[in-house]
């Protein structure tokens, strides 16, 4: 099985591809459809297409998912953000994707998730775990609570039940090349091969990820403007 | 006058991403929601859904008796992903499941649990199908396909099929029947490729 070499997309509520600096600044990159044809053509190996959003989400996202459902793509799809117990009936029925990503509903909504495996199957099931490690502890962001929360030990065993993949994002170096926090791995309990990485990776970071037989790695900036070559980095 | 592809649409699967596929290739499908929706072309039963759920939307709707007679009539299947594990007789996802059992086989867990996601290499020569009846001028197909699957296929019957070295049954052909366990509508140029070989 070969290393991944993946791309994250994130989305403003207009539609638009935006580019992300340090969990926070936020810069237009152009039209999602064009980015994702982009994409396509780079083959890389899977797309990850993210609604950010804070708090409780007012469906704006189903709206967004289903202008992407037309956009045809040769590329494996992840969608997240705004994925609730409410839409999931609608966003299941009519798939342009083969994953959901999920970050809130690792902390609360469990029911949620069985509904997703019994709707698409385990296999889609991913957790997106932005995190920052503070005073010796590692926190993960939860969307619901815009708010870095300490992981427990007992929630491993849950993540590891719920989830085929975690894709860890180094929110403290996101948007730039400042090098991805492999301190991180001290602190999960989830097998290596069932992890992505992102944020903030360099080249010798992605070598470094491929020695430790990680899943692979979510690029997002650089791979938008071709700085790395995505066959290079496989 | 060519039919169009049948896709099976019992609400579940990822049936947009199939007929992306299916019209990157210049080719026309429907959707069949019930037994009257089925034309003579191929019938494609996507992935992207859990077997049991999938089996008991099928048998509400009648599909599964309609989709066996069809295949046994010679009409070509195709099952990707948990398409090609429900073709099987029996699944072990949602605790077990009897399926449709036009290829005799099951679909069982990986072994210790692991997972199986990513990109492998693909090879294919239609020239080596004993009862080769493509007339196509491109004869092979090679390149990289992509899987997510955490079951595999067990055949217990001849079939033409390929394994992976983790003894994953990448795909199975049996007469008309076509099961890929990876996703050829998510394989890029591959998978491409690959439709305008067998459709």
């Amino acid at each position: 099985m070969s290393f991944r070499v993946g791309s994250t997309v994130l989305i403003d509520f207009s539609g638009n591809a935006v580019q992300s600096y340090n969990f926070n600044t936020k810069r237009i990159l152009g039209k999602l459809r064009q980015v994702l044809k982009f994409l396509d053509a780079y083959e890389v190996d899977e797309i990850h297409v993210i609604v950010p959003y804070k708090g409780k989400n007012n469906n704006r996202s189903l709206q967004i998912f289903s202008d992407l459902s037309n956009i045809s793509i040769s590329t494996p799809l992840g969608i997240g953000g705004g994925i609730t117990m409410e839409n999931i009936e609608i966003i299941a029925q009519d798939p342009f994707f083969e994953r959901c990503i999920f970050n809130s509903a690792i902390f609360y909504d469990t029911q949620l998730l069985k509904k997703v495996k019994s709707l698409m199957g385990h296999q889609s099931l991913v957790a997106s775990m932005p995190f920052i490690i503070k005073n010796n502890d590692l926190m993960v962001y939860n969307s619901m609570d815009d708010n870095f929360k300490l992981i427990k030990k007992e929630v491993w065993k849950e993540i590891n039940n719920n989830f085929n993949e975690i894709i860890l994002l180094d929110a403290a170096s996101e948007g730039s090349k400042g090098g991805f926090n492999f301190k991180v791995f001290d602190y999960i309990e989830f097998p290596n091969d069932r992890v992505l990485i992102s944020g903030g990776l360099t080249k010798s970071d992605i070598r470094k990820a491929k020695n430790m037989d990680l899943a692979g790695v979510s690029i997002d900036n650089f791979a938008l403007h071709s700085e790395y070559s995505i066959k290079g980095l496989r | 006058m060519i039919s169009l592809i049948n896709i099976i649409d019992v609400g579940l699967g990822n049936i947009r991403s199939i007929e992306h596929w299916i019209g990157r290739s210049n080719l026309d499908c429907k959707r069949v929601f019930k037994i009257e929706d089925f034309t003579n072309n191929a019938i494609i039963i996507p992935g992207v859904a859990s077997a049991g759920e999938y089996m008991h939307r099928l048998v509400d709707l009648g599909l599964d008796r309609e989709i066996i007679r069809r295949s046994n009539q010679g009409q070509k299947i195709i099952g990707i992903c948990l398409g090609f594990q429900i073709l099987t007789n029996y699944s072990e996802e949602d605790g077990g499941i009897e399926c449709l059992g036009i290829i005799k086989g099951s679909a069982n867990y990986l072994d210790n649990n692991i997972i199986h996601n990513g990109w492998d290499s693909f090879y294919f020569d239609i020239r080596e199908l004993q009862n080769n009846f493509y007339r196509k001028r491109k004869k092979i197909v090679a390149g990289r396909v992509y899987f997510n699957h955490e079951l595999r296929v067990n055949i217990e019957c001849d079939s033409y099929s390929k394994k992976l070295v983790n003894n994953i049954t990448s795909f199975a052909i049996k007469d008309n029947i076509f099961g890929f366990q990876f996703h050829p509508e998510k394989s890029q140029r591959t998978g491409q490729e690959l439709l305008e070989l067998i459709i």
